[in-house]
């Protein structure tokens, strides 16, 4: 989705449920590499993320599951968790590439309770910050 | 370096990045010499591409990894290193381009757009070749005009 007002584009994660819902914003290259693969598109050269994985492929590292693992200052951080030589590797990542290798790859996306829930309160903070006096004027006459 | 010299290869450093001749265009021109700068291959990339190599040359650190660093973020991580990258190939004015990993008993190497290798390249410090090959089917006409540009101060991110 275009967010018309910071000008960049917004992914919508939902929960199996649809009961928890976390939108992340994202610039636009990054947009398009989760969109084409998210409709299935094929490019005729691979793009930055089809790299991605294909040097995964090609070293037989395996990406296992990419998490959504932290929300501070209205930054998202991400983990992106590998198999490669019977061992497990997490590597630091924005959400938008570990979103965007996490479909090529066909690995499940989670989100970490804390983040959710500290997005609700993000969102409380920014709605308190937001308000103005002249807000509040029209209750206390 | 020698089997470089084997396979007809020229070892390349990235001059800058600029934006295309063309107004609004959306591509940008990475501008690659030779050591002896008698060879010069412009390879035209997109503005995101353009703009992750830039910013490398530039020593920009970005506050969260970006696509080309999380990727040598996962390679340098799995033991794997960015040995060297090298434009292949052209064909139908694409060019390929191949990125080489050491580490494992033999060399991997993975097919890629150039404007994704030499973004990797400029962050992991690997060496950039082009088959002398894609040197030779280069028309004078294509480079003289990006020849006149270098070292003007419409070039950007100059090495």
């Amino acid at each position: 989705m275009f967010d018309p007002y910071t000008n960049a584009y917004i992914i919508i994660l939902r929960d199996d449920g649809n009961a928890e819902m976390l939108p992340i914003w994202v610039g636009k290259p990054e947009a398009s590499a989760i969109s084409f693969a998210m409709e299935g598109v094929a490019t005729p050269r691979p793009m930055t993320h089809d790299l991605m994985k294909n040097v995964l492929d090609t070293a037989d590292a395996k990406v296992i599951s990419v998490v959504i693992s932290d929300l501070k200052d209205n930054t998202y951080y991400a983990r992106v968790h590998l198999l490669y030589d019977d061992s497990e590797y997490s590597i630091d990542a924005r959400p938008s590439d570990a979103i965007a290798l996490a479909l090529r790859a066909k690995t499940p996306i989670f989100v970490n309770d804390d983040v959710i829930r500290k997005h609700s309160s993000e969102e409380m903070d920014r709605w308190l910050e937001n308000l103005k006096p002249e807000d509040f004027g029209k209750f206390d006459a | 370096m020698e089997d470089g010299m084997k396979n007809g290869w020229v070892k390349l450093a990235v001059q800058g990045v600029m934006s295309d001749a063309i107004p609004n265009s959306d591509s940008q021109v990475v501008i690659l010499q030779d050591e002896q700068k008698t060879q010069t291959l412009p390879i035209w990339v997109g503005t995101a591409e353009g703009t992750a190599i830039r910013m490398a040359l530039e020593g920009v650190i970005p506050p969260r990894p970006l696509s080309h660093d999380l990727i040598r973020n996962l390679t340098e991580q799995l033991g794997l290193k960015i040995s060297k990258v090298v434009v292949t190939d052209v064909q139908n004015n694409t060019y390929y381009a191949s990125i080489s990993l050491s580490g494992r008993p033999s060399e991997l190497t993975v097919d890629a757009r150039p404007s994704d290798a030499i973004a990797l390249a400029v962050r992991a410090g690997s060496p950039i070749y082009a088959a002398q090959d894609v040197l030779d089917r280069l028309a004078p006409e294509n480079v003289a005009p990006w020849l006149k540009l270098l070292g003007t101060k419409d070039f950007g991110g100059t090495v």
